[in-house]
């Protein structure tokens, strides 16, 4: 994995249309997103279709990631998670039933992390574990399963309007943990 | 900061989370995006958010995918080559000849040629839109669906058919084979009448534009190249 740095650096240059510095990033980054991918979708031959899409939009959105103020390799794991959750959406919406496979908890880091990230994430999954379980499991849900409120209120079998305030009141409670 | 600001300041922030979250409908989601491009203050909250989700999403170990995916992804940026199949991509499988033929539409055209009359108007207020689009903008075509009416309006804004083939257009819709809703005329602008028992289809479908011989498509499916592929919009 590349530094946070050349990173960047490598988008700027992929957003004035340098085809070599595309496949360095390419090179970069692929096989993060393409497990993403494949932690979201479970089904390897979609992933690899998503990954396809995921780069034709970094290609095409890559002049405008200086404007949402995010690090890099947020950007490109928003854009990769975005593309594989519609999919689960569509998915659903055509009659598939919930992919219950995809979401088991899996701490193990991958093997090319740097320090920093594990820090981020040690510190996320701490603020996770302060949440009730069944709460924390809604939050992983909607993020990494694309879950809305009507399928997770079905899914935990509270009324709509329970599951909204216990989103929303995880979501205070992780804000202020993380803040600490 | 007065104490005042708070439960704003909260309100903002839980809904920047349920925004990164994808929990917001549309609407609430488009109000958002509206606001975050002139709030510097909410694009920090969704930005520590993005950050914070992204993390979860890095549980999963890094995999290199097969080498032909780069190749591809090369194919349908940089080459002006049609790709090979967009139904697949978009998620709609191809259905063989023959399958799909009790589905066949007869593609009635009707195609004006008083160069005095306008022709069809977009409607002013369309139920369903679609933007067909070619990966490499040679093909251009614009739909808006009048639900008083019923008919599609449709607008080729750049590109035409090869000369001896004709462009048809077609209905993707769940997982069910393809339904032509009929063959693009010379001119660019043209009002499809769609069949009641595909009015309610179109919501959440696909339009796509393949190329066929003239006439159409003899099969009743696409058998030429996929051209350009559009998903309906709800207005």
């Amino acid at each position: 994995m590349e530094s946070k740095d050349e990173i960047e650096a490598q988008i700027a240059r992929v957003a004035t249309g340098d085809r070599d510095a595309f496949q360095r990033l390419y090179s970069s980054v692929s096989a993060k997103l393409f497990g993403v991918l494949l932690r979201v979708l479970n089904d390897r031959a979609e992933a690899e279709d998503a990954l396809q899409n995921v780069f034709v939009k970094i290609w095409h959105k890559a002049g405008s990631y200086r404007a949402n103020g995010l690090s890099p390799m947020t950007w490109l794991i928003t854009i990769a998670r975005n593309e594989a959750i519609d999919r689960l959406r569509r998915r659903r919406r055509q009659g598939e039933g919930m992919d219950e496979a995809a979401l088991v908890a899996d701490a193990s880091p991958g093997p090319e992390e740097t320090v920093m990230q594990k820090s981020d994430r040690s510190r996320l999954l701490a603020c996770f574990e302060e949440l009730e379980a069944a709460r924390a499991e809604a939050v992983r849900r909607a993020y990494l399963q694309g879950e809305t409120y009507a399928e997770l209120a079905e899914r935990f079998d509270v009324p709509l309007n329970t599951m909204r305030t216990w989103l929303r009141r995880s979501l205070l409670k992780l804000r202020e943990c993380l803040s600490r | 900061m007065s104490d005042a600001d708070q439960p704003d300041r909260e309100e903002d922030m839980i809904l920047a989370g349920e925004y990164a979250l994808g929990l917001l409908s549309a609407d609430e989601a488009a109000a958002f995006e509206a606001r975050l491009s002139r709030e510097p203050e909410l694009r920090a909250h969704y930005a520590a958010w993005a950050e914070d989700f992204a993390r979860l999403a890095e549980e999963a170990p890094p995999e290199t995918p097969p080498t032909n995916v780069l190749a591809e992804i090369r194919t349908r940026l940089f080459r002006q080559e049609r790709p090979p199949s967009l139904l697949a991509r978009i998620g709609w499988p191809r259905i063989a000849v023959g399958l799909g033929a009790v589905a066949v539409l007869a593609a009635v055209v009707f195609v004006n040629s008083n160069v005095f009359d306008p022709g069809p108007v977009r409607p002013l207020d369309p139920g369903f839109v679609a933007q067909v689009e070619a990966e490499d903008g040679s093909l251009v075509v614009s739909a808006a669906y009048d639900t008083v009416s019923g008919a599609l309006f449709v607008d080729r804004q750049t590109g035409a058919a090869r000369p001896g083939r004709d462009l048809e257009l077609w209905l993707l819709a769940g997982e069910d084979p393809p339904v032509s809703l009929g063959v693009l005329p010379d001119a660019s602008r043209v009002e499809l009448p769609v069949p009641d028992d595909l009015r309610e289809r179109l919501q959440d479908g696909v339009l796509a534009i393949s190329d066929e011989p003239e006439g159409g498509s003899p099969t009743g499916q696409p058998t030429g190249d996929v051209l350009a592929a559009g998903p309906i919009t709800n207005t």
